[in-house]
Parts: structure tokens; C-alpha cells; sequence
């Protein structure tokens, strides 16, 4: 039975050198606190295998293994892939809603109702000029009055119609830069591309690349906001990465595929701009809805009159066709007639104002239940990042313990050294020395 | 592992989450006191909002009807005072008619009641010719043309047509005046009319026959008594149709304000219980402002040495 001589020094210093690592660990935490994507690491700490003693007992000649001390098996990342996977599909939910919300906020500004200077104040005053018209049908002011209040309403039509066209264009312009060639999304996942190279180096050189991971984690969050995104982690820890809707998946191993076609189903920032823009989409309704009313203002307008008084059918086209001295009251050529201005008037109300007061309603609704969606979604989002954040968050008061727990370890490695020391310094010293 | 971690990120996100959202309704509150309106957008309240685009265009509809109304009445006013005035003019004609009937006046007499008689049938063409607002009340709508010229002349030159004012949804009151039912072609025509009647007790008067004198009393009185019942008939018409007038403006006035109620209680804001909120959300405010600065500064850091 032997146990060698300096086996003490070496499980003391494998404890010096463990307790140490883990400082050092949490030293890269407590640094790495406010660092966006940071997951907090640990050193995982294993008993060293055990040196064998065959026949440790003089009695029973029974054998023992003694502890060698401790070693840092790995040092890991705290993390939780399923949190993150549904992260991600909040995230690109709420993104969606987010960019609904802020587009659909947009066109309601433009339209700015109820105030007294939208659309239907201006329809309002025309009605009242053809009234005044019917009250004094001679006179020349009436008429100018009438034309000055239909080029008003015509031109803020246009000013409506030219603001819903910027929204919408602005929206596909924004798309392009973030879908198109060189934009935000083949910026990540080129990214994303590289590190999946050097990640697969480190692991197959037996390391775990934890900072190049976070890294990588962090871009798929930020690519989550822009279109949904699926990930999948190949055998070889490369993450292969699936974008909305797009045929091919984005970045596969260190492969890149983009640009790709993406639709409305693509969901996030992305799919809520073609969403919006789309044949079917708010903005194009909003648009359609606008060019209705001015169809009907001119169509239920022109009716009544002998020579138009519109020509054009859409919100950007309205425009006023006759003069002043053009304008009739009166279909008779009594200058005291009024039975057409009359009969203007009386439009007041009619299916022009009821279509604009619906499309006002259903813009106010849709702008609401996107704000609406984006508030619950936040929410969602934030417990779900608090679960996250929870699981990989570094807690000061946490690193500061283990701080303690582990400069402690360090102290009592050292001490056990210092007892061996002694131990030994008996032993080379002292012994044979008897009676000196 | 028994209670969830929470770390400091955690709780700074949280905090500043809190703060933002209070300071969101606070902001919200005070946008609504100093605009006085709930309602600032459609997203707001879209079924308000559209109501309000409703209410307030049904409103401007009443005042459009309520400055009809008043304009009506004050054409009526206008045609009734004319009216008045030629009433005036033919009882003065029929005075003077009894008077030459009765056989006692000379030659000259006559003459110069004759003349008076004709000076009266221009005053009654004047009156006839009453502008409002440079429109001419008894043409009919030919409103630019004088109904009668002065003069010889007696033809009427406006038409049968009527002029209207609308004073509510589907409501029109009638506000002209057909005067040549009154008036009629003058003695040309021999319509029996006013200025028939006129011309013709003119013409007796002159006459000075025995059979002269004796139609001022009998054929004359009666078409002028005939052409008096006929004003008096204009005349009702037209105060009834003033009081047509003044029924709608107090119908206008009733529902305007009524709709001003509707719109107020739609789009405004209730200042009392908004000023109640605003302090609350004050309050809450202020407490998350407290203990985001004193909470979070808190740190086992604080204990070690």
C-alpha cells in the first residue's frame, strides 16, 4: 500500500487552479453583465479520477480510492434553446404587428380626422356652398363659391391620395432595402454564415465556442423581427436557417441563399410590408375605399347637372370641369331657379359621406387592433425574455456569492497546501535528526 | 434551484417598461384635457369617430337649412310689406271710387281724382316691382326681371314659375308670389285684374258720362271688392307661409341642439372624471419613479467589504 509522497500538493494545486478558473469565470460575467446577448457561463468542476489503492487496510487487506483532487471539466453557456425558439416567433409576431401598427398610424395621420380640415369638413362646405347657391341662385359670389369649395374638396383629395401613395411607397422602398441585395437580412446571415464556420471549427477542435454561439443566437433574434425564421443545428452544430416563406433556407452550413422571394406569409417586419402593400392589403383598401367615394361624389354630383360638374373618378384625378358663370342652379334658364342647387344640397348625408365615414371606421379599427396586438404581443415577448433572461441573465448578487464561494475555495486550497508543506518540511527536516 | 433568478437586467427592463407605459397614459390623459376631445383620431374610438364625421355634417346641414329658413322669411317679409302697401293704395282707390259714385262731383272733380287714381295704379306697380337681396320677389324665378314696367305698359314679365327655400331633409316652403294673379295684363286684356280694374275706374273717371259715373259705383266697386278678396287671399298665403318658416327654424333649432348634445357627449372630454385620472396616473407616476430609484440601486455589493 502506497500513496505517493507528493499526491497532496498535486490535489491541492488541482484545487487552487479549479477554484481559480471558476473565478475567472465569473470575473467574465460580472464584466459581460450588460452585454446584449451575454448567457451567463459556468465552470463546470469534476473530481479527478481517483488514484487506486489496492490494499489499504492492514486488517482486512481491503483496497480504497482515494480522491486526487478536482478538474474544470467545460466550461458552459446557461442557456435554453426552447426559449429561444419561442422568443422567435413572438418576436416576429410582434414585429409584424409592430410595423402594422406604425404604417396603418401613418395613413391615419394623413387622412386627419376628425378635425376641420379633412376630407369631410371640405365635403360638408361644398354641400353648404350649393345650398347657398340655391338661396341666392343670381348671384356670381354663390357660384364662385360653389367652384372654390369644389376645388378645395378635389384638392384635398389629391393631397389624401398623393399621402396614401407615399405611405405605400415608402413601405415597399423600406422592403427593399431590408429584402434586397446587401440589405439587413443578407447582412445577418452572412454573419450568421461565418460564425457557423468557425463554430464547427472550435467544436471539432473540442472546444465550446459559447461567445461565437451567443453571437450567433443574437442574430437570429434580430433576424426573427424581420421574417418568421425556423432553425434547425446540425450534427456538426452549424445552425441551418429558414426565413419566412423563402424556397431555400437562408444560410445553410456557411452557405448564404438570398435574395429569395418572400409573401405576406413570410410574417414579421417583412411580411406585414407586402401585407400592407399588397392587392389586398390595408393600404391598397384604404386607396380603393378613397377613389370609391370620389366615384360616387362625382357620379351622385354629375347627375343632377346638364354639363358635369367633376370630371375624373378616382381621389386623384377629381378635379372641377366647369367656370364659375358655367355653374347652374336651375336646369331652366330662369336666372330665380334653384331646383338643381337644391338638389345638390340635399346630398348632404348621401352615400359619398356614408362611404367616407365607413372607410374612417374601418381605418380607425384596423390602426387600433394592430395597436392593440402589438401591446399583447409586447407583453408576451417581455415574460418570455424574462424567462430567458431569467435562465441566462447574470445576477450580480448571484457572481458576487459564488465571488465569495470561490475566493473562499481558493484560500482553503492554499492553506491545504501550506499544511502539506509543513507536513513534508517535517519530514525533510526534521527526520534523522533524533537527539540532535 | 427553488425560486426563479431574477437579475438585475431583469428588473431595469421592467422598471423602465412601467415607467414608459405610465408616462404613455399620462401623456394620453393630458392630450385629451388640454384638446378637450376623447376622440383625437378614428383609432381612438372608430365607430365614435365616424359618428362624429355623421353628427357634424348633419349639423352644418341644419345651419345651411336654418340660414334657408331665415333667408325665406325675410323674402316673406319683403312681399308682405309690398302687399301691405298696395292694400293701402286700394282702399284709398275704393274711398276715392264711393266717393265720385255718389254724383255730387263735377267734371273737374273727377279729372283730378282720376289722376290721383292713375299716380295710385304706378305706386301699386312699384310695389310690385320690391327686390330682395337684388331679386325681384313677385317675377316668379325670373328674378332679375322687373314683373311690371312703368308706364303704359301693364304686361306682366315674370312666369308662373314658384321659388322655394328647403328648410329641413325633404322640406321646402313655397316663398314666392304669384302677383299676377292680383295684378293680371292690365285693361289691354281686360282680365278683370287690378290694373284692369284700375285703368277702366281711370277711364270712367275721365268718361264723365252719366254711364261712366254710374259703372265707378256698380261694375267698378265690385271688380275692385273682387281684386281686394284676391290680396287678402295673397297675403294669407304668405303669412301662412311665414309661419311655415317659423315652425321649421324652431324645429332646426330644437334639433341642432339636440345634435350638439349627441356630438358633445361623443367627442368631448369629461373634464371632471379626465382631471380625476390625470392626478391618479400623477400619483402612480411618481411612485414608479420613486422605486425605480431606490430599488434598483440596491446590490449585495453594497454589504461586502
Amino acid at each position: 500500500m502506497s500513496i505517493p509522497t507528493l499526491q497532496g500538493l498535486q490535489t491541492a494545486l488541482s484545487g487552487l487552479v479549479a477554484e481559480q478558473t471558476a473565478l475567472d469565470v465569473t470575473g467574465s460575467n460580472i464584466a459581460n453583465a450588460n452585454a446584449e446577448g451575454y448567457s451567463r457561463e459556468t465552470a463546470l468542476l469534476q473530481p479527478n479520477p481517483p488514484l487506486a489503492i489496492p490494499a489499504i487496510s492492514t486488517l482486512t487487506g481491503q483496497g480504497a480510492q482515494l480522491g486526487t483532487g478536482v478538474g474544470v471539466a467545460n466550461i458552459t453557456r446557461v442557456r435554453n434553446d426552447y426559449l429561444d425558439a419561442q422568443y422567435r416567433a413572438q418576436n416576429s409576431a410582434l414585429s409584424a404587428a409592430a410595423t402594422q401598427a406604425e404604417v396603418l398610424q401613418q395613413a391615419q395621420s394623413a387622412f386627419n380626422e376628425p378635425s376641420s380640415a379633412g376630407i369631410a369638413t371640405r365635403l360638408s362646405a361644398f354641400w353648404s356652398a350649393w345650398n347657398s347657391l340655391a338661396a341666392s341662385p343670381t348671384s356670381e359670389a354663390a357660384k364662385e363659391g360653389v367652384v372654390a369649395a369644389g376645388e378645395e374638396l378635389t384638392s384635398a383629395l389629391h393631397a389624401l391620395s398623393g399621402a396614401l401613395s407615399t405611405v405605400s411607397s415608402q413601405s415597399t422602398e423600406q422592403f427593399n432595402a431590408l429584402a434586397g441585395a446587401g440589405g439587413q437580412v443578407e447582412d445577418y446571415a452572412k454573419q450568421i454564415a461565418q460564425l457557423n464556420g468557425q463554430i464547427k471549427l472550435s467544436e471539432e477542435a473540442g472546444q465550446q465556442p459559447n461567445d461565437m454561439l451567443d453571437r450567433r443566437d443574437l442574430l437570429l433574434d434580430k433576424l426573427s423581427a424581420l421574417a418568421n425564421v425556423a432553425v434547425t443545428e446540425q450534427p456538426d452544430h452549424t445552425d441551418t436557417v429558414s426565413l419566412g416563406d423563402a424556397a431555400k433556407p437562408l444560410v445553410e452550413g456557411t452557405t448564404v441563399n438570398w435574395p429569395q422571394e418572400l409573401t405576406e406569409a413570410a410574417g414579421g417586419q417583412l411580411g406585414a410590408l407586402l401585407g400592407l402593400t399588397g392587392p389586398k392589403g390595408a393600404l391598397t383598401g384604404l386607396q380603393t375605399g378613397l377613389d370609391g367615394v370620389a366615384e360616387t361624389l362625382a357620379g351622385t354630383v354629375n347627375g343632377l347637372l346638364v354639363k358635369p360638374f367633376f370630371s375624373g373618378a378616382s381621389a386623384a384625378t377629381l378635379a372641377v370641369a366647369v367656370t364659375a358663370a358655367e355653374v347652374q342652379a336651375s336646369g331652366s334658364k330662369a336666372p330665380g331657379g334653384n331646383e338643381v342647387a337644391q338638389a345638390i344640397a340635399a346630398l348632404r348625408g348621401g352615400a359619398a359621406e356614408q362611404d367616407y365615414s365607413t372607410l374612417i371606421e374601418k381605418l380607425g379599427s384596423d390602426v387600433q387592433s394592430a395597436k392593440n396586438e402589438q401591446v399583447n404581443l409586447q407583453t408576451t415577448v417581455t415574460a418570455i425574455n424574462d424567462q430567458r433572461q431569467s435562465v441566462s441573465g447574470v445576477s450580480l448578487d448571484e457572481e458576487m456569492t459564488n465571488l465569495i464561494g470561490f475566493q473562499r475555495g481558493y484560500q482553503a486550497s492554499a492553506r491545504t497546501l501550506s499544511a502539506m508543506d509543513e507536513m513534508l518540511e517535517t519530514l525533510i527536516e526534521h527526520t534523522g535528526k533524533v537527539g540532535l | 434551484m427553488t425560486t426563479e433568478r431574477i437579475t438585475p437586467g431583469m428588473i431595469a427592463a421592467a422598471t423602465l417598461n412601467d415607467l414608459n407605459s405610465s408616462f404613455a397614459s399620462m401623456e394620453r390623459t393630458s392630450e385629451e384635457l388640454s384638446s378637450g376631445r376623447t376622440i383625437l383620431e378614428p383609432s381612438d374610438n372608430p365607430y365614435g369617430a365616424s359618428r362624429v364625421i355623421d353628427l357634424q355634417s348633419q349639423l352644418d346641414g341644419l345651419s345651411a337649412y336654418e340660414a334657408n329658413t331665415q333667408d325665406g322669411m325675410a323674402w316673406e317679409n319683403t312681399a308682405s310689406s309690398a302687399m301691405s302697401s298696395m292694400r293701402t293704395v286700394v282702399e284709398r282707390v275704393r274711398e276715392l271710387l264711393v266717393q265720385s259714385a255718389n254724383g255730387a262731383n263735377n267734371q273737374s272733380d273727377l279729372s283730378s281724382v282720376a289722376v290721383e287714381v292713375e299716380q295710385l295704379t304706378e305706386g301699386v306697380k312699384q310695389d310690385a316691382n320690391t327686390q330682395y337681396a337684388g331679386q325681384y320677389v313677385f317675377s316668379g324665378t325670373l328674378t332679375t326681371t322687373a314683373p311690371y314696367q312703368q308706364g303704359a305698359n301693364d304686361e306682366y314679365q315674370g312666369n308662373a314659375e314658384t321659388v322655394s327655400r328647403a328648410v329641413g331633409p325633404g322640406a321646402s316652403v313655397t316663398i314666392s308670389t304669384n302677383i299676377s294673379t292680383l295684378l293680371g295684363n292690365g285693361e289691354a286684356s281686360g282680365d278683370g285684374k287690378l290694373l284692369d280694374t284700375l285703368r277702366t275706374i281711370a277711364v270712367d273717371l275721365r268718361g264723365g258720362t252719366a254711364e261712366d259715373v254710374a259703372a265707378l259705383g256698380t261694375s267698378d266697386l265690385t271688380k275692385l271688392d273682387a281684386n281686394i278678396e284676391t290680396l287678402s287671399q295673397l297675403q294669407a298665403t304668405a303669412g301662412s307661409a311665414t309661419d311655415q318658416l317659423q315652425t321649421a327654424l324652431s324645429r332646426n333649432e330644437g334639433l341642432q341642439s339636440s345634435i350638439t348634445t349627441s356630438l358633445t357627449n361623443t367627442q368631448d372630454t369629461n373634464v371632471a372624471a379626465t382631471s380625476v385620472a390625470y392626478s391618479d396616473e400623477q400619483a402612480a407616476y411618481s411612485a414608479a419613479l420613486r422605486a425605480a430609484a431606490t430599488i434598483v440601486q440596491e446590490s449585495l455589493l453594497n454589504f461586502l467589504h
